[in-house]
């Protein structure tokens, strides 16, 4: 179903490709590395999330180990998602559910809120876990007017250390522009202990 | 002597030149802007209570303007822009001007150790089942709503502003 909706969405809907630029690098206090995705009036960052520090937040919000490991192992990062633009400028609006991820020359859409949370609610967790997962990701949706901006965690459900391209997709002044980040990495996880 | 003068005047102009440089980017990235609403959509009333068992009822704030904003202890732009809303809090309270900071989801002790840090005056009001911030147009922490005396909300910031702005100050101030 995702599969063909992406087919669909790429033959039919005219994509302007944005004119910006990406950069790679990586913390020099963490070593942890960052992707960034600049073009006018747009500012997308993806700083990689330890599988520990996901569980390690996710436990402390209540979360039982089996859930916060199946989240913290679905590739995460934390996000950052800018409206660049000065007063008077457009607004912005994207859909995390336009954006695609290319891996192995397979084409994946991204776990949202929407994904996640019915799975919580069938494996018995927690309301305030559940309030402050949803609370925690990047909006699925979301219009930006000039200087607004979210942090969040975005979830591309692949194995951790798996490399990936992810097209960003968003709407503005009725064009829906597009790029591509290449060669992301799912951070890696480190061995579990086992009881 | 020539030199000296000379080390001062190249100083002086690369200081102008970074200015100059710099200011367009951080017109951009920390941006007080705050996005109005033409529409004004009457703000959906809520009954919550605060750290200190105060209970605030937003309809009983009519005919004041009252800032609203939404937040987590663990959502990094809401701890950053805590302290300029104390300042903010500071010259608005005298002056009539409601603020009131609901927190999503969490308890009384969380948010208590977290004033250990960010001391605030202003109430922080406990939506722990997150049902007023589902009634309201909030997708994302921080969101902040401007409240005009008629109940309708006017403006809207998402993610974190410098609320001491004289600027963003002024925008709130005339709307009383």
């Amino acid at each position: 179903m995702h599969a063909i909706t992406l087919l669909f969405s790429s033959l039919f809907i005219p994509t302007a490709s944005a004119a910006g630029s990406a950069t790679t690098g990586s913390d020099p206090e963490t070593g942890l590395a960052f992707w960034r995705y600049e073009a006018e009036g747009i500012l997308f960052e993806l700083n990689q999330r330890l599988p520990d520090q996901t569980r390690a937040f996710f436990q402390a919000r209540g979360f039982d180990t089996d859930a916060a490991n199946q989240f913290a192992t679905s590739c995460v990062f934390q996000s950052r998602l800018v409206n660049m633009a000065v007063a008077g400028g457009a607004s912005l609006h994207f859909n995390l559910n336009e954006w695609k991820i290319i891996s192995g020359n397979k084409s994946f859409l991204m776990a949202t809120t929407d994904d996640w949370m019915p799975r919580w609610k069938k494996q018995s967790i927690g309301q305030a876990a559940r309030i402050a997962f949803k609370w925690s990701l990047l909006p699925t949706e979301q219009t930006y007017a000039p200087g607004d901006y979210n942090w969040g965690m975005t979830s591309y459900d692949q194995p951790p250390g798996t490399r990936f391209n992810l097209t960003l997709i968003w709407h503005r002044e009725g064009r829906r522009e597009s790029a591509t980040i290449r060669n992301i990495e799912c951070p890696a996880d480190s061995p579990q202990e086992t009881p | 002597m020539a030199i000296p003068t000379m080390r001062r005047q190249l100083s002086a102009t690369l200081l102008m030149l970074c200015t100059l440089l710099f200011q367009p980017v951080q017109a951009a990235g920390s941006s007080q802007l705050l996005q109005a609403l033409p529409e004004r959509p009457t703000a959906g009333d809520f009954h919550l209570t605060d750290l200190d068992g105060t209970e605030h009822r937003l309809s009983s704030y009519r005919g004041r303007v009252v800032i609203v904003n939404f937040w987590a202890t663990w959502c990094p732009p809401c701890r950053e822009e805590m302290p300029s809303m104390q300042r903010a809090w500071e010259l608005l309270e005298p002056e009539g001007i409601i603020m009131l900071a609901i927190n999503i989801g969490e308890d009384e002790d969380t948010i208590f150790q977290f004033t250990a840090n960010f001391p605030v005056e202003f109430p922080l009001l406990l939506d722990q089942d997150s049902a007023t911030i589902q009634s309201w147009p909030v997708r994302g922490l921080p969101t902040t709503y401007v409240v005009d005396p008629q109940g309708r909300l006017v403006y809207r910031a998402i993610g974190g502003r410098a609320w001491d702005d004289p600027a963003l100050l002024d925008r709130v101030r005339a709307l009383k």
